[in-house]
């Protein structure tokens, strides 16, 4: 991409200045153009100047903390978030992921997922600039994926852990019901955004996922193989409202 | 024996009345029951002595006395006069009646010389026979046994005896039916009050003793669920005691919580600074050694995090599919490139919270994979349990050691060095985290060799 010409534009909230400096260099280096705050009321201060293509958000900061400025950011300024959080509970993800959050990371990370994941929210952010925030459950065969937490559930309600590689690999079927994809086709839709979380053979990630949705894996009745080298979800496919938990 | 008191408040103090009030209930028995036996007895002294002295000997118009008209026996209030005591050698006589009918003529002025009181059953006298008859046709037949106490006496320069004769009631068994009757009815209406007055007691302790064994189970409680200091003082003031030692604990616990977050904060931040630091390293090997020494700060440290906070989990559990939850804990180590396989799985659906479990089965594994190079993780149902079972092919573990090595900061190898170990707290943190599901960590040699070390979840 045109990346010297235009950088992307990041701002970086942390109140460590230990961390902000050589995270905010090592981007730079990675060819963004990087802005530091050390407060949320600093960024918002910021923003005001110029407005930021992603903010990389601390969540626990003394004064108003990044979950406030994360839900301000997504909602008043659609700006992209990727919060940076110490603790790695559940509850502070979906949380998280809730109010709109596009990604996540979990201290200490590795500087270089931390990239790959901040071009993945950007093309996708780029990609579907009006995209809902809120956005449906799936519904198959009694299955239901809820694309915001990512978490798919079973007829019987069961919760059924997935890998978000897994993930993008069911939602791609899953946009695509019925319709045979090829082996580069389902590369394409799954691994352009995180290359480095898909980096295993699209037939070892199409066999991982059968052991999680089929009941027998050998004899698959949801995702079929297609002689000639391809993969189908055989599904009719409904889009719902979450239930609110 | 024992088994058979009561143990509760209520029961035991129930008993003890009962027991109590028995105790009281025969001893006014018996000193009721010994001043109606004296008075039974002067009664019939007196009796004998009004007859002695002012009984009269029926004469006719010339003075002589007058006989009962044969067949028929002298009436019972007429004192007979007598040239032979009626004493006969079956009769046992009465010394204590003797004396006290002595002293009552001696002071009314009638001086005896000999004294004979004896009593003898109805049926033996001709008069008695004669009064039971009657009575029979009275229709009064349902009347006690009556004895009669026959009284001779024989004056001062006399050789006639006076007799004189009066009935005694026999002693009825009605007496003491009367005394179990009462204590009954005492007992009844004192149970009732005093069930009423424990009640009030031990409707309060009872509902203390819930929370106390809910609030041990589970510290996160709110206050909603408090008891509210209720019944007498002493209860009140245990239950507000009780109250105010929950509230401490939770402030206790929610410091810990805030404490922990902080230090997690705190270590991790300076911790992802020297990651995104390293990355300025050019020597590749010395870079990559670098962010796995980092790596081994952070896990060790999440784990000691986990570990403080494992009993006070901020996650609800929610249904899960267990095998497909282990599969994905061991796709984890397939992507690493590490020797970690899965074995035969079946579906199994529980309620546990995935966040946790799946770090407890990552432990066991990374466990295996330390000693042993490499691990096999199975999913299956043994009877009421869910087994999740990582196994390897190492040393395994001696026996004398097997229930130590799941304690906290226990290894195999007591050097302590970064080659085999981490802190060893892996094992006891999946204990905990079995624990907190409400399952058990079982670890075991093999037959065939190495360990295995089984999570055995209640389905």
């Amino acid at each position: 991409m045109n990346e010297t010409q235009f950088p992307d534009r990041i701002l970086l909230v942390d109140d460590e200045e230990a961390l902000r400096d050589p995270l905010a260099s090592y981007l730079a280096k990675q060819g963004f153009h990087v802005r530091q705050a050390e407060s949320a009321a600093a960024a918002r201060t910021m923003l005001r100047d110029e407005p930021a293509d992603l903010v990389l958000l601390d969540i626990m900061m003394p004064g108003e903390d990044g979950l406030s400025l994360c839900r301000h950011l997504v909602e008043a300024q659609k700006t992209p978030v990727i919060l940076l959080t110490a603790r790695g509970e559940a509850t502070d993800r979906i949380v998280g992921l809730e109010i709109g959050a596009d990604d996540y990371v979990v201290k200490p990370f590795e500087p270089r997922e931390l990239v790959a994941r901040i071009r993945s929210v950007l093309r996708r952010a780029s990609r579907a600039e009006a995209a809902p925030t809120m956005e449906q459950d799936y519904m198959f065969e009694n299955w239901r994926l809820d694309p915001l937490k990512r978490r798919l559930t079973d007829p019987e309600g069961a919760l059924v852990a997935i890998s978000s590689a897994e993930f993008r690999l069911l939602r791609a079927f899953l946009d695509h019901p019925r319709q045979v994809l090829d082996r580069d086709r389902l590369l394409d839709m799954v691994q352009g955004r995180e290359a480095h979380l898909f980096d295993r053979s699209v037939d070892n990630a199409i066999s991982r996922l059968r052991r999680k949705v089929e009941s027998d894996r050998t004899d698959p009745q949801l995702i079929l193989t297609v002689r000639g080298g391809g993969y189908m979800l055989a599904a009719d496919v409904s889009r719902v409202d979450p239930v609110s938990a | 024996m024992k088994r058979f008191l009561p143990k509760s408040l209520q029961g035991q103090m129930l008993l003890a009345v009962a027991l109590a009030l028995l105790v009281a209930q025969g001893i006014g028995a018996s000193v009721a029951y010994r001043a109606q036996l004296e008075r039974e007895d002067n009664g019939i002294i007196h009796s004998l002595a009004f007859r002695m002295i002012g009984g009269r000997i029926l004469r006719d118009d010339d003075g002589r006395e007058m006989r009962p008209p044969p067949g028929r026996p002298p009436r019972m209030g007429r004192l007979l006069r007598m040239a032979e005591t009626p004493l006969r050698e079956s009769d046992h006589r009465n010394h204590a009646f003797e004396d006290k009918l002595g002293r009552i003529l001696a002071a009314q002025g009638f001086v005896a010389t000999e004294i004979q009181v004896f009593e003898r059953d109805t049926s033996d006298t001709v008069l008695g026979r004669f009064i039971e008859r009657r009575r029979a046709l009275r229709g009064d037949g349902r009347g006690d046994p009556k004895s009669i106490v026959v009284a001779a006496v024989r004056g001062q320069d006399s050789n006639e005896w006076l007799v004189a004769r009066t009935l005694r009631d026999q002693r009825e068994p009605r007496f003491l039916r009367n005394l179990i009757l009462q204590t009954l009815l005492i007992y009844v209406v004192l149970i009732g009050v005093i069930a009423l007055i424990l009640r009030q007691i031990t409707k309060p302790l009872a509902a203390l003793t819930r929370r106390v064994e809910d609030f041990a189970a589970n510290p996160t409680l709110g206050p909603d669920g408090r008891v509210e200091p209720q019944g007498p003082l002493d209860t009140r003031s245990l239950i507000a005691a009780h109250n105010a030692m929950e509230a401490r604990i939770g402030t206790l616990l929610d410091e810990k919580d805030v404490m922990l977050g902080a230090i997690g904060h705190d270590l991790k931040t300076p911790l992802a600074a020297l990651r995104v630091r390293i990355e300025s390293v050019d020597d590749d090997d010395e870079r990559a050694k670098m962010a796995g020494t980092i790596e081994d700060i952070t896990r060790t440290l999440d784990d000691i995090l986990s570990l403080a906070r494992v009993g006070r989990p901020s996650d609800p559990q929610e249904p899960t599919e267990i095998s497909a939850l282990t599969a994905s804990v061991v796709e984890e180590f397939e992507d690493m490139g590490e020797a970690v396989e899965l074995g035969d799985t079946t579906r199994i659906v529980l309620s546990v919270r995935a966040t946790w479990l799946r770090r407890a089965i990552r432990n066991l594994a990374s466990n295996a994979l330390r000693y042993a190079g490499g691990a096999c993780v199975t999913v299956e149902k043994r009877g009421k349990l869910a087994v999740i079972s990582v196994t390897d092919n190492g040393p395994g573990i001696p026996e004398d050691e097997l229930d130590r090595m799941m304690e906290p900061f226990e290894r195999g190898d007591p050097s302590r060095n970064r080659g085999t170990g981490g802190a060893g707290i892996g094992l006891a943190l999946a204990r905990a985290i079995a624990e907190q599901h409400g399952g058990s960590l079982v670890l075991e040699n093999r037959a065939e060799g190495g360990l295995r070390a089984e999570i055995r979840l209640p389905l």
